[in-house]
């Protein structure tokens, strides 16, 4: 079992209302496998930088997610088979997460130091 | 490290005031690099989408690793656009 996030960009012309229906049919893939749902944001429409199958705007989301390797992976080869999924991208969210305990761990460290000598702390900063 | 001093007159860099110019003034602090987070990004690429380097971003070499790494998935996701692409 790994940590995931999955960001798909939807079709612009697909209604809005549908996007979040439509999405939780597709994880019913992990939840059947015994994974889990952390997480599921949509953006809405978005600006693409650069035009995707000639369209200039995609809906975004981005789903976190436990499972294992295997019901990820058929996850992204289902999403990939549907006309309305222009592109995704499945990444393991472990070290991003890491990342953010760590610079949360730092600023609570620092918070303190300056709390408990905040003459030498205003010098260092 | 010194022998590429000189290229630090592709951008002015803030506060030059050591004669060798080591690091650019430490110039951006990011806590977490995400992917997603493009307003952060933004601040590592050139006007024509190009990572900046190093030398100009001033951040250490993992950072800059992470930097590179998350503009590239970003542009895969048309966050960001690849270089080249506008103008």
């Amino acid at each position: 079992m790994h940590q995931y996030e999955l960001m798909v960009i939807l079709d612009p012309e697909i209604d809005e209302r549908t996007v979040a229906p439509s999405l939780d049919k597709f994880l019913n893939v992990i939840r059947n496998d015994g994974g889990t749902i952390e997480n599921v944001d949509i953006w809405g429409k978005r600006r693409l930088a650069y035009e995707i199958n000639k369209k200039s705007e995609g809906i975004y989301a981005v789903v976190n997610f436990t499972s294992s390797a295997d019901a990820t992976v058929e996850l992204d080869r289902q999403l990939k088979l549907s006309e309305a999924v222009m592109r995704t991208k499945v990444l393991r969210a472990e070290e991003a997460i890491a990342m953010v305990a760590a610079a949360a761990k730092l600023a609570d460290e620092k918070a303190a130091r300056k709390a408990a000598a905040p003459a030498k702390a205003s010098k260092d900063a | 490290m010194a022998g590429k001093a000189s290229g630090g007159a592709r951008k002015p860099l803030r506060g030059g005031k050591g004669a060798k110019a080591l690091a650019p003034a430490k110039a951006i602090r990011v806590g977490v690099i995400d992917y997603k987070d493009v307003a952060t990004l933004r601040k590592f690429v050139s006007e024509r989408g190009k990572i900046r380097a190093r030398r100009i971003t001033g951040v250490s070499v993992q950072e800059q690793r992470l930097i590179a790494k998350a503009v590239k998935n970003a542009r895969e996701m048309a966050l960001l656009p690849y270089a080249g692409a506008g103008r």
